[in-house]
């Protein structure tokens, strides 16, 4: 995966589409789901993304990727943005 | 012809009276069985309005509140997965006493997995799985995140174990409460042990996996290994875990749809 997380990456890539879509869902974002790119910051960023919010996309990530997310896998990093997150989700898939 | 009244009844099950309600009362009948803990309450209106449905389609649904929940009687912390399990047959068998053909077996989320097992031990020719739960360890493990994360947020820095201690208080036997529901050291064994896909490939019946938004990836090869399953994706909000009431009015009509089905053949 390239280092430089691009909007047409994303576009192409169905670990994106399908992590937008669990994060319009766990969020309940609605129609704003739709504008989530790469570059979207979300810890600290989106109101909506607090530790319940953590907790419940990392359910969601596991649940629709068939992964099991380990506690220390986790830092505050890794829910920087959407593309922070979509590469941790890829890396775990890659290893998996 | 106006909607039948739902009944609200106590059955005598195998550890105490068992609440429940009838929607509808004739043709072919399916029991429902519902999630655990916070869940469950999240869900109660998608049940009810599934058993409407179904009434109004002619046939009936019989919604369980098993041994410790809901209105049933019995508390939480006595029950295990076997109780319920054996809830649920005792409901079945109590739908065929009263001549109502028991065709299917719905459940959500780790109802889900009651569910195929409760068709299996009492010969119910079908299992619907809302949302199903795949493995009960990491179900278990995101309940405890989660109940960190409430603890966290109510700036309970103290209460806010990590799910590691969360998991050594249940193995020293004590009980957590986990969003106002108790989890015995007991529950929270039998509930690692679930696995969707052995309960799937030890039921020989049809199997109709819904899934509200995406279906998990592993979903198709899971199916592929049962002996007869299918896959339904429908849009939705996961009812079962916002905080506000919510509906998946699709999944109602899939459902209906599938068990519809079930009248004509």
């Amino acid at each position: 995966m390239s280092s430089t997380l691009t909007r047409a990456d994303a576009a192409a890539d169905p670990v994106f589409q399908r992590l937008r879509a669990l994060l319009t869902d766990v969020l309940q974002l609605g129609e704003r789901g739709a504008h989530l790119t790469p570059e979207t910051e979300l810890l600290g960023a989106l109101p909506e993304f607090d530790s319940m919010a953590v907790a419940s996309v990392v359910a969601g990530i596991e649940d629709s990727f068939d992964l099991i997310v380990e506690d220390d896998d986790l830092d505050a990093e890794t829910f920087r943005s959407v593309g922070t997150l979509w590469r941790f989700v890829a890396d775990r898939l890659a290893e998996a | 012809m106006d909607e039948p009244t739902p009944q609200p009844l106590f059955l005598d099950g195998p550890r105490g009276r068992l609440f429940a309600v009838l929607y509808g009362g004739d043709g072919p009948a399916a029991l429902w069985l519902p999630p655990f803990g916070e869940e469950m309450n999240r869900s109660r209106r998608m049940a009810a309005l599934l058993g409407r449905r179904m009434a109004a389609a002619g046939g009936a649904l019989l919604v369980l509140d098993p041994f410790g929940t809901g209105d049933s009687e019995g508390e939480t912390t006595q029950a295990r997965w076997a109780d319920w399990r054996a809830d649920a047959v005792h409901a079945l068998g109590w739908l065929r006493a009263r001549r109502l053909d028991a065709r299917a077996v719905i459940g959500l989320r780790l109802g889900a997995v009651l569910a195929l097992e409760a068709a299996r031990a009492a010969a119910v020719p079908r299992a619907v799985l809302w949302q199903p739960v795949v493995r009960g360890r990491r179900y278990l493990q995101q309940v405890l995140r989660i109940r960190m994360a409430a603890a966290l947020a109510h700036g309970d820095r103290g209460g806010a174990d990590s799910v590691t201690a969360l998991r050594q208080r249940l193995a020293a036997g004590e009980i957590l409460e986990i969003g106002g529901h108790p989890m015995t050291p007991e529950m929270a064994t039998d509930i690692e042990a679930l696995d969707l896909g052995a309960a799937g490939s030890a039921f020989a019946g049809r199997i109709d996996w819904l899934a509200v938004g995406e279906a998990p990836v592993v979903a198709p090869r899971l199916l592929g290994d049962w002996r007869d399953g299918r896959l339904v994706t429908v849009d939705g909000p996961s009812f079962w875990s916002t905080e506000e009431t919510t509906t998946a009015p699709a999944l109602l009509s899939a459902t209906a749809a599938l068990l519809t089905e079930t009248v004509v053949a």
